[in-house]
């Protein structure tokens, strides 16, 4: 299948749980940002299945999650391999486990990255708190640049 | 004890009580998470309800705001313009092909394809990929479809804003309209794939057919004014298990033919219909009520399925293993319909919205959810805000079938002191063919899980399985 997609962006979090919106929200604000036919830019509240299918057409993919873990206001920068879910996973997945979908029903898994956003509160709440804001905006401004 | 449940949206768990001879005589549903949607919308505007009921829940928040509108519609006491219904229609029904997608080929097809007794580890939609990619991609691209439909229409997959008190936010385009019937062909072929397969599988699991709450229930649902399949607006028909309709009420009148009661073990209430009282009152609702409560569909595909669906009992189809298959004939039905309401010919019509300030101060909005009826009320003050909300949802009207079907296929499957791994993959399947969503029915949260607990007549815990 020829990659229709430079790059696919994929941000996700439950933006009504505090930090945890940090990588939906991110994503929300590259799309406002960023306006190029090649790159698409998803925000979803977690990822699934579906997603595999976009995945294969891209010839590089960028996640974006809040994490529990880590000093909140950091980012971090993970590199991704396809891995094939073996815990009972339903309709909810993990990055390296698309991947691997990807790869198998669609032939084709691009190079992936994962950037994770410490986060320190995931009560409800629409608000981040002010280190992971800009640990938001700086990542968002970075990928703004490397994909200008 | 089954805990948590797996494969169904929500958090529950399951015990399973022995009597002196170690055979099941006792199973209790217990639903374990509680939000309470309905106290905290108080004071707020009921223009805002739409939205914020849609929050309960990340799978159907379209079925959410098109009972809810419903609803405010009413507290406005506009008629909304017919090129809205239409719209509203076409998301409805895109929401029940995506969530009857979701359920069938993401947490039903695992137990069918690779078998309820397989490895727990790789009894998912990753190892329905590698035991047949076909039918996993088939999976996927039908659920792409349905929440495609609704992105098209509504601006977002999930938690759309579009429906608003009045109609639709604003007009399908040509260009939307073509999209959608480009794809329905395609869409159509997977849905006619998906019942074939199922049909001849369906030998395979004659024991799960037979103790998969398999009893005579009430059944509930819309119907149209001719009695056809509805799931947007119409009345409330009660069907017996003889295939004996019981009474057709306006749907507004909810009140007088339900009841519901809480059980101490559950945050799920239970409803039953008042004139029988409880539990004889039990009734299923979804897509099994649906297709037995009507007398015809209204789509050609979808007919030539519905009336060999109903060959197979001769009163009422009984058995809840079967809401698979009427799941997968909605899903065609919802294409051929769709495709229907795109070829009218006001199917663009620009006016899609009626406008009015508060005219009610009570609105009632009942259409059918992809698991079953779906029902708002609100009372508001004069100024608007909501000074009280009801909401009786599918999983609530089901909860008394379901925990009747855990009993009965417990007393089939489960025997002696130790739970085994069959055993509590069946347990939790008689669950799933209801396709219970726990986070609407409590309006909690959404994690996966299910326990079971297995206790002695004395009540000694005697074996606990965990699923994740």
């Amino acid at each position: 299948m020829p990659h229709t997609l430079n790059t696919l962006i994929i941000g996700y979090g439950n933006a009504l749980r505090g930090d945890d919106g940090a990588g939906y929200i991110a994503a929300e604000l590259l799309r406002d940002r960023i306006h190029r036919p090649e790159t698409e830019i998803l925000s979803q509240p977690q990822l699934l299945p579906e997603l595999m299918e976009p995945i294969s057409r891209a010839s590089r993919v960028i996640f974006i999650d809040a994490s529990v873990s880590g000093r909140a206001g950091k980012v971090h920068r993970i590199p991704l391999r396809p891995a094939p879910a073996c815990a009972r996973v339903t309709h909810h997945a993990t990055p390296e486990a698309l991947l691997a979908g990807a790869q198998s029903l669609y032939g084709h898994t691009p190079e992936a990255t994962l950037y994770t956003i410490p986060g320190r509160n995931f009560e409800v709440g629409q608000e981040l708190t002010p280190s992971v804001r800009r640990a938001v905006n700086q990542l968002v401004a970075t990928l703004e640049r490397e994909l200008a | 004890m089954i805990d948590p449940v797996t494969r169904i949206e929500g958090h529950a768990k399951i015990s399973l009580h022995l009597d002196e001879e170690g055979h099941v005589e006792e199973a209790y549903f217990h639903v374990t998470q509680f939000r309470g949607f309905e106290k905290f919308c108080e004071g707020r505007p009921f223009y805002e309800m739409p939205s914020l009921m849609a929050r309960i829940c990340g799978i159907c928040p379209v079925s959410h705001l098109i009972a809810s509108a419903k609803a405010c519609d009413a507290i406005l006491a506009v008629r909304i313009p017919e090129g809205a219904v239409r719209l509203r229609r076409v998301l409805n029904l895109a929401q029940i092909l995506q969530s009857h997608a979701l359920s069938f080929f993401y947490l039903s097809v695992p137990d069918l394809l690779l078998g309820m007794d397989s490895d727990p580890a790789t009894r998912n939609v990753f190892g329905v990929m590698e035991a047949n990619p076909a039918m996993a991609k088939d999976g996927i691209r039908l659920r792409q479809f349905g929440q495609q439909i609704i992105e098209w229409l509504a601006g977002k997959r999930i938690h759309p804003a579009w429906v608003v008190p009045g109609g639709v936010g604003s007009p399908l385009t040509a260009e939307n309209r073509d999209r959608i019937l480009a794809g329905i062909p395609e869409a159509l072929a997977i849905a006619t794939r998906a019942l074939d397969w199922f049909k001849n599988e369906m030998e395979r699991f004659r024991e799960e057919i037979r103790s998969f709450a398999n009893f005579p229930t009430l059944f509930m649902g819309l119907v149209g004014e001719d009695g056809g399949l509805e799931h947007y607006s119409g009345k409330l028909r009660f069907l017996d298990a003889g295939g004996h309709i019981v009474a057709d009420y306006a749907d507004t009148a909810y009140d007088n033919y339900l009841a519901e009661i809480a059980h101490p073990w559950s945050y799920l209430k239970t409803s039953f219909y008042k004139p029988l009282g409880y539990p004889d009152g039990v009734y299923r609702v979804g897509p099994l009520a649906r297709l037995n409560i009507v007398d015809g569909i209204g789509t050609p595909r979808a007919s030539q399925e519905w009336a060999e669906f109903r060959d197979l009992d001769r009163g009422a189809v009984l058995s809840s293993f079967y809401y698979h298959y009427a799941r997968l004939i909605e899903i065609l039905y919802a294409l051929e319909k769709i495709e229907q309401l795109l070829h009218h010919p006001d199917a663009l019509d620009s006016h899609v919205r009626a406008h009015a300030s508060v005219n009610n101060t009570e609105g009632i909005g009942v259409s059918e959810a992809p698991r079953g009826t779906l029902m708002h009320h609100y009372k508001v003050d004069r100024d608007g805000l909501v000074a009280w909300a009801n909401l009786i949802i599918a999983t609530g009207h089901n909860n008394a079938a379901m925990n009747r079907g855990v009993l009965q296929v417990a007393r089939h499957f489960v025997h002696g002191n130790k739970l085994t791994e069959g055993m509590l993959n069946r347990v939790e399947a008689v669950i799933r063919t209801f396709d219970p969503c726990l986070s609407c029915s409590t309006h909690a949260d959404g994690r996966l899980a299910l326990e079971v607990e297995l206790r002695s007549h004395q009540g000694e815990l005697l074996d606990v399985c965990h699923t994740r």
